[in-house]
This record gives structure tokens, C-alpha cells and sequence, in this order.
């Protein structure tokens, strides 16, 4: 009995701890984002190709490319850019801003 | 002006670089002060330069998942992000789009959702401006009294979210950045019904949000400013991926619009340390109201009207965004240099 009430508060314990809800939550929340993206009015097909013809190599003509070939790829090419740009380009200015002088720690939630 | 000309492979055109720049400065200065993902900025300003809109509501999409990860950051670093809180609310949010969206299909079928949904979102807009409004003016008037009368600042009688924070259904759980304890169910139920009202508008729904931590779950401005861009930053992952796989983003586009919003952002991100939560709402409220004429116009067929009150709005409201964090940049230095210990907004 003793140690069933243990288990229990083990148990009980751990589905009150953020360990807990926090990865479930989260697994959650990133499965829900695809059954309501998937859900709705479909899109109406719109077929386009890039003309990459008089294109000259680079960065440009690469992406081209990928969208031509191949569309998951290019939309994990997309998320895995605006993701890498903003984090990088993120802690560069708040560095730039760091300079100012400006004191940027935890603020007063000040009404 | 050609030089500043870029060819976008995608949308077959030719943009120009500058105008690109100033679109993402503009939102990711809004949008890092206000916690809204500004699509309602974005997608009329690209028409409006003749950006084709098959792709103008992905590419932005896109960019604002990234310029929101900067603002995300930085508001994480100033205490203003409760992951916790923000989670619970996009449970709720995804159940209530995909109800939004069954419901504008069962609209669609009686032939109602172009009517109903058209003047509701303006009448929704002048709600939530008006409330805002109203909020702020009434909260500045009993403040002044109270100086006036020489009595201590009040905390008023019970709003209506301390009375929702005090329904016990549990689980209860602690949100330690907002500092309130509610029902899991509260952020999640205010979440579905956000999701339900984005949905059937369609729209992102950040401006919906924002105002909802604040007066249904009780959030501290900053914070409700700071969540909302952690799940503005989610939906626009999500989006950027599935608008993608669709072939509906102009990459490049997005690039250069990120370059902007990220310095954008960030300033705007950066201002909210200088201006009191009531200010802000203040700010939002004019910012709603100046949507709501710019979709009311939309609605009149004045198309060009619609999309230059909104972009001029827009960059006009940068600017006071940015010219308080200069004002509260060069306060703060003086009162260093003075060697006093306080700046006020």
C-alpha cells in the first residue's frame, strides 16, 4: 500500500513537472500545426516553372533549380534559410546593439 | 534606380532591392514592438509594387518566421517569452483554425462567407481598437486622480482575466515569465477561440493574440508581446514549409525582406525596454484602427487607397517606434552619465 502510494506520488509528481508537459506540449503543438495547415480549402494547383535559360550561375540560378526539381526540398531549403538568417543575423545586431551601451537584461514588466 | 533592380526567379520579375528592405524594416520594427507578425502590412505593400499575390502571402510567411526568431530572442533575453504559456495557447489556436476553417466552409455552402466574413473583420478591428482604446484612456484618467488625490496607485477592481485566472479546473499550472497561476484550459480555451476568429478572417490572428493574453489570460504587455512572437515564430516555420512545398515563395524576395526586418526587429524589440505596457496598447490600438480604415477601404474597391494607407501607416508608425528607443537610448546614457539610477519612459 505504502509503496502504491508512493508510485502515486511519483506519478503525480512528475505529470505536475514542466519535464513532463513541456515535451508533450510542444510535440503537440507541432503535430496540431500540420492537421490545421492540412485542414480547410485545398490550394488551387498553380504550376509554375522558373526559366532558368538565360540564368547565369550562382546562388539564384541554385535556387532555381531546387525549385524546379524538387518542392519538399525547396521548402526545407526555405524554413532551413529564414531560420539560419534570423538567428545569425539576430545575435549579430544584439551584439551591434550590445555596443550602444544600452542595458539589455531581464526588464521591469512595468504597466 | 536600376541598379537597385534584382531579378526574382520565382515570381518572374523584377523587384527593387530598396523597397524590399524597407517593407521588412517596417515590420520587423512593428512587429518586434507589437508582437504581431504583420502579414496585413506585408501582403498589400508587395501587391501594391506588383508583386503577384500568389505568392506575396507565402514569401511573407517566410520572412516573418525568421524576422520573428530575432525578435523571439531578444524578447526571450529581456524575460518577455513564457514558452509555457505560449505552447498551451497554440493547442488551442490549431484546433480552433481548423474549426474556423470548417466553419467558413459550412458559411461558404448557404453562400453567407463572403458577406459575413467582409464586415466582420472590420467590425472586429473597431472592437478591439475601441477596447484597447478604452482601456488605456480610462486607465490613464483613474491613475491621474489617484496622483492628483495624492493616494498610492491602485490596482483597480478585479478585471475580467484575474476573475478567469481564479476558475479552478485543473490542471493548474504555474506560467513563471507572466506570473500567473490559471487552468491549463484558460490559455488553451483562449487559444481556440483566437483560432476560430483568425481562421474565419484569414489571417495570422497576432493581433488577435495579443490583446487576448492581455485582457483574457492577464498577461503583463511585455510579456503577451513576447509570447505571441514565439508563436507567431512556430506558424510562420510551419507556414514557410508548407507555402514552400507549394512553390509559393519567392525566396530571394523573402531574403532581402528579412535583411530589413531583422534591423527592424530588433529596434523595435529594443523599444519596448523605454515605453510603459500602456503605451504600447496605446500604439496598438491607433495601429488597429488604421487597419480597420485600410480594410474598409479594401471593401469599397479602393484598392490603392487601401494598400497606401496601410504602408504609409505603417512606415509613419516605425518611425515614432524608432524615435522612442532613440529618446529612451539617449536618456538612459545621460541618466548614466549623471549617475542616477532611474530612467523613466
Amino acid at each position: 500500500m505504502r509503496q502504491h502510494s508512493k508510485k502515486v506520488s511519483w506519478t503525480a509528481g512528475r505529470l505536475a513537472s514542466g519535464w513532463f508537459w513541456g515535451p508533450l506540449l510542444t510535440a503537440w503543438a507541432v503535430a496540431g500545426e500540420a492537421i490545421a495547415a492540412g485542414g480547410g480549402k485545398p490550394v488551387t494547383k498553380l504550376v509554375n516553372v522558373v526559366d532558368t535559360r538565360n540564368m547565369s550561375p550562382g546562388f539564384v540560378r541554385w535556387v532555381a533549380d531546387v525549385y524546379n526539381t524538387n518542392l519538399w526540398l525547396y521548402g526545407l531549403l526555405v524554413v532551413g534559410i529564414m531560420a539560419g538568417m534570423g538567428i545569425f543575423f539576430g545575435s549579430v545586431f544584439d551584439r551591434l546593439i550590445a555596443m550602444l551601451g544600452i542595458n539589455l537584461g531581464k526588464l521591469d514588466h512595468h504597466e | 534606380m536600376d541598379i537597385f533592380e534584382i531579378y526574382l526567379p520565382v515570381a518572374g520579375m523584377h523587384f527593387n532591392v530598396l523597397l524590399l528592405l524597407l517593407i521588412g524594416f517596417t515590420v520587423g520594427v512593428c512587429g518586434g514592438f507589437f508582437g504581431i507578425g504583420g502579414a496585413w502590412i506585408v501582403t498589400p505593400a508587395l501587391n501594391i509594387f506588383g508583386f503577384p499575390m500568389a505568392y506575396a502571402i507565402g514569401t511573407d510567411l517566410a520572412h516573418m518566421g525568421g524576422k520573428s526568431i530575432v525578435s523571439t530572442m531578444r524578447h526571450g533575453k529581456f524575460g518577455n517569452v513564457d514558452v509555457r504559456l505560449g505552447v498551451s495557447m497554440i493547442i488551442g489556436t490549431t484546433i480552433g483554425m481548423e474549426a474556423g476553417a470548417q466553419l467558413v466552409m459550412w458559411l461558404e455552402r448557404l453562400g453567407l462567407a463572403e458577406d459575413y466574413i467582409r464586415k466582420a473583420y472590420v467590425v472586429f478591428l473597431a472592437l478591439i481598437g475601441s477596447y484597447v482604446l478604452y482601456d488605456y484612456i480610462s486607465h490613464t484618467r483613474q491613475q491621474k486622480a489617484l496622483e492628483a488625490a495624492g493616494k498610492p496607485a491602485d490596482p483597480g477592481a478585479l478585471t475580467l482575466a484575474q476573475k478567469l485566472q481564479r476558475l479552478r479546473i485543473p490542471p493548474m499550472i504555474h506560467f513563471k515569465a507572466s506570473g500567473i497561476t490559471c487552468s491549463l484550459w484558460l490559455p488553451i480555451l483562449v487559444g481556440f477561440t483566437t483560432g476560430i476568429v483568425a481562421s474565419v478572417l484569414g489571417v495570422g490572428g497576432g493581433f488577435i493574440r495579443m490583446p487576448a493574453l492581455v485582457y483574457l489570460i492577464g498577461c503583463p504587455t511585455l510579456v503577451a508581446v513576447g509570447t505571441d512572437l514565439f508563436e507567431v515564430m512556430i506558424t510562420g516555420a510551419y507556414g514557410a514549409f508548407t507555402f514552400g512545398a507549394k512553390g509559393r515563395v519567392e525566396l530571394i524576395a523573402a531574403m532581402w525582406m528579412l535583411g530589413g526586418a531583422t534591423i527592424g526587429a530588433q529596434l523595435g524589440t529594443v523599444a519596448v525596454k523605454y515605453v510603459r505596457g500602456y503605451f504600447i496598447r496605446l500604439l496598438f490600438a491607433v495601429t488597429i484602427f488604421i487597419a480597420c480604415a485600410s480594410v474598409l477601404l479594401k471593401q469599397l474597391d479602393l484598392n490603392m487607397a487601401s494598400s497606401v494607407t496601410i504602408l504609409v501607416a505603417g512606415i509613419g508608425i516605425s518611425l515614432v517606434i524608432v524615435g522612442l528607443l532613440v529618446r529612451g537610448i539617449v536618456q538612459e546614457r545621460a541618466a548614466r552619465r549623471s549617475g542616477a539610477t532611474q530612467v523613466e519612459a
